[in-house]
């Protein structure tokens, strides 16, 4: 056992090796699988953009910074510094979401010094794309202000790199404390439907600039000033001292970013000593003593849903549970009907309106609605998606699949019928229904639609299944098969349709598209109820494909 | 009429070119504890998997309680628990509200399912949680809540794949009393474990699968006398299992091949 005390520790450079060299394997590795094999395509493709984009912002960059010294205006050069601050900060926070391919703490179970590990860390923030890019921007502009004035580069030069040293480590101080706050599944969620809804919120930008835009320009003035303080703005009033030859402004500037890097280093080395010396991050819940368990409180209430079969019930209430706890799933549903008010707001309507001419309600109102299904139905062509490991279950049960689609559908076509009634009573505040035989011809199509629909979804789910994660973003994707189902089974009831309303048209009969999509309807009910049994069998049969895909 | 709960004839599954389990026939007697044993990789998880209808055999065929699983599965399957390799629990839910699902599945009233469910979360020292997620639960909690899924319909047969893993002590000792008093009121338990102590205290019969085939099938005394030249009744199975399963020695990891680690 002569050999631990014998060995020497690797030294801080070639542990940064073998991290980049680890990470490089977990790379290759991952693209030994053949789905991987087309994120590698994919990846190429990435990389080919990504490079394009840096280059073709670094030239903007380059000819920016020129621009500023030759033209005289050199305090305008903060501008550049606030485009790549926050570029270097917000990136990498909007991409953390998207779950860390390699959680940069797992480092600490080998033999690594503190300062090792806070040299590794920096230098992992410098892998990063955002750092990448921030990098070659701040590069593109020395090279633009030594061109437009050769004698500023030794500042520039030292401010870019007391900016850089900045930038790493505030980054690297956001990161851990992400990597921290992700760690734990509940915070994950948060952070989830939380960029969900800035997403969702972010559509609202352009109207709310088109009506408040003006009015709150002199809000905006009076809060430039303050932003003096922040260190883009520093590296700014140090490069334009410099120009100008106000020593005092360059000193303070250089003194600003210096004090803010030394105090983002502090707080990343308080954080990384933290990481070092061990962190509860596991989300098993911790002991506690046992309490009175609470008396039953369902055993003598009637039950709601008395009308179905135990096992239907079961699985209606499971997948509501799994509706409401996963974040995704619920902002999805929330998301159409968001959506259905901006674009009426917008573009229909008796209220004013983004537009001159409003689109009339005969043909928004059935538009709006195709909308609301394209998006809603689509989770069901992956129905067992979130189920997991619990996709076992269904298999041990004394139950056929017969039942489990039956709860899983009557849950997907209640939440449909809740959305539409819901976006319909939006709908009528805003811009009024449509007339009788338009109203019930789209109701009639909505039935034969979803009918139809989770006929071909039910085959879907069982033929192309892939495993989903709750509140996770990173690789969470649909088979590729299930979306061009999907979009098949949209593009054929859509055709059905077409020819109908053509002919309600030729013929002038207002009342042709509802008697024939009612008809429809009841065949497409007819279909789905006769196709249950079948699917049960296919069920069956596709049972370690499943397991195999939701189990892993 | 027999009293056999599990009857396997060639029972055999191929991965492609794999044979995983290669024409096992099985008798396994109701009320007994019956140990399945075998080194990793040997087709363990795989047979009972066709046992539950997890998986569909290649060829060969199982009876369950007199019943032809491929004839009639939900019939068997109402009357078995399984406690699957990986647990299949449904991770989003609690653990209360995951057996009120499971007991539903089996098509018991909701007062009988609550009921149970309530007992068996004390039993299982797991109802001082009641809104914890089981995505939250430890490896051990899952464990003792896929074992509570796996009886709260009152199986005639019990399959349980390594079902003490990640279980501690205290829970340990309570499941296996439990597991004991099944059996003695005819419940017939079919046990996969790698401690073989737990097998050797637990189980009355065992059987030994080695690569796909069945090498062993006995009650503990069987096989101690069957093996050669051993000291009779003093043998343990663990002896049992290495003179079975590692008696090609070129299995056997050699330490000397470590000499730097002594």
């Amino acid at each position: 056992m002569a050999d631990v005390a014998s060995a020497r520790l690797p030294g801080v450079w070639q542990q940064i090796r073998l991290v980049a060299g680890l990470r490089w394997r977990v790379l290759a590795n991952s693209l030994r699988k053949k789905h991987n094999q087309w994120d590698l395509i994919g990846m190429i493709f990435a990389g080919v953009f990504a490079t394009v984009a840096i280059f073709g912002v670094s030239v903007g960059f380059g000819f920016g910074a020129y621009t500023i010294v030759s033209g005289g205006h050199e305090t305008w050069i903060a501008l550049l510094f606030w485009g790549v601050f926050l570029f270097w900060q917000v990136f990498p926070v909007f991409t953390a979401g998207f779950g860390a391919g390699f959680e940069f703490r797992t480092l600490l179970r080998f033999p690594l010094s503190l300062r090792a590990f806070y040299v590794i860390g920096l230098a992992y923030g410098l892998a990063d794309f955002a750092a990448v890019a921030s990098i070659c921007w701040l590069t593109s502009m020395n090279i633009g202000a030594a061109i437009a004035s050769p004698g500023i580069l030794p500042d520039m030069l030292l401010i870019s790199f007391l900016f850089l040293v900045m930038n790493i480590t505030l980054e690297r101080l956001i990161g851990s404390w992400i990597e921290r706050v992700l760690a734990r599944r509940r915070s994950r969620e948060i952070f989830f439907a939380l960029f969900i809804l800035s997403a969702v919120s972010a559509q609202f930008l352009n109207p709310i600039l088109q009506r408040y835009g003006r009015s709150a320009q002199p809000w905006v003035k009076q809060l430039l000033p303050y932003l003096s303080v922040f260190p883009p703005s520093l590296a700014g009033q140090a490069i334009a001292g410099a120009v100008q030859n106000h020593f005092a402004n360059t000193l303070i500037g250089v003194a600003g970013i210096s004090a803010y890097a030394l105090l983002f280093s502090v707080l990343l080395w308080m954080r990384f000593a933290t990481q070092y010396r061990g962190e509860e991050l596991s989300e098993s819940a911790a002991p506690t003593r046992a309490v009175v368990r609470p008396v039953s409180r369902t055993a003598s209430e009637p039950d709601a849903l008395r009308l179905l079969t135990p096992q239907v019930a079961a699985v209606l209430r499971k997948e509501f549970r799994y509706l409401t706890r996963n974040s995704f799933a619920f902002f999805l549903l929330i998301m159409p009907p968001v959506f259905v008010l901006l674009f009426t707001t917008q573009f229909a309507g008796r209220h004013p309106t983004a537009t001159r001419h409003p689109v009339s309600t005969e043909f928004f109102f059935p538009g709006m609605m195709a909308y609301l299904l394209l998006i809603l139905m689509a989770p069901a062509y992956n129905s067992f998606a979130y189920d997991g490991k619990g996709i076992l279950t269904f298999f041990t049960a004394p139950v056929s699949f017969r039942q489990v689609f039956l709860g899983k559908n009557l849950l997907q076509a209640g939440m449909l019928a809740f959305e539409l009634t819901l976006s319909m009573i939006a709908f009528s505040y805003l811009v009024g229904l449509p007339s009788l035989p338009v109203l019930l011809a789209t109701i009639a199509a909505i039935v034969f639609n979803i009918a139809g629909q989770l006929t071909i979804a039910n085959w879907s789910s069982l033929t192309f299944p892939r495993k989903l994660n709750f509140g996770q973003m990173r690789g969470q994707r649909q088979s590729g098969m299930a979306v061009l189902v999907s979009f098949g089974a949209q593009i054929l009831l859509g055709g059905i349709s077409a020819p109908i309303l053509f002919m309600s048209r030729w013929t002038g009969d207002k009342w042709l598209p509802a008697e024939v999509f009612a008809f429809l309807a009841a065949a497409a009910i007819a279909g789905y109820i006769s196709s249950l049994d079948p699917l049960a069998g296919l069920a069956e049969k596709k049972k370690e494909t499943l397991i195999d895909a939701l189990s892993r | 009429m027999t009293d056999a709960a599990i009857v396997t004839q060639k029972l055999t599954r191929r991965f492609g070119n794999l044979t995983a389990v290669d024409s096992v026939d099985l008798t396994v007697t109701a009320g007994q504890f019956f140990g399945f044993l075998g080194p990793n990789g040997a087709g363990k998880s795989t047979t009972i998997k066709m046992l539950t209808g997890l998986l569909a055999p290649s060829s060969g065929r199982a009876e369950l309680l007199g019943l032809d699983f491929a004839a009639h599965p939900v019939e068997v399957k109402r009357q078995i628990g399984v406690v699957p390799e990986g647990m299949g629990l449904f991770e989003r839910l609690t653990g209360a509200e995951y057996l009120q699902f499971v007991g539903r599945m089996y098509g018991l009233d909701r007062p009988t399912t609550q009921r149970r469910s309530d007992e068996l979360l004390d039993f299982m020292q797991l109802s001082d949680r009641p809104k914890t997620l089981i995505a939250d639960y430890s490896h051990g909690m899952q464990k003792k809540l896929a074992l509570a899924a796996a009886v709260i319909h009152g199986p005639r047969i019990l399959f349980l794949d390594e079902p003490f893993e990640g279980v501690d002590a205290l829970a340990a000792g309570a499941l296996k009393a439990l597991l004991g008093r099944m059996t003695e009121r005819g419940v017939t338990i079919f046990l996969t474990s790698h401690v073989l102590e737990i097998v050797e205290r637990l189980c009355s019969h065992v059987a030994i699968i080695h690569k796909g085939r069945l090498v062993a099938q006995g009650s503990l005394e069987e096989l101690r006398a069957g093996i050669a030249g051993e000291a009779g009744s003093k043998t343990t199975l663990e002896q049992i299992f290495l003179s079975i399963v590692g008696q090609d020695g070129a299995q056997r990891p050699q330490l000397e091949e470590l000499s730097w680690l002594m």
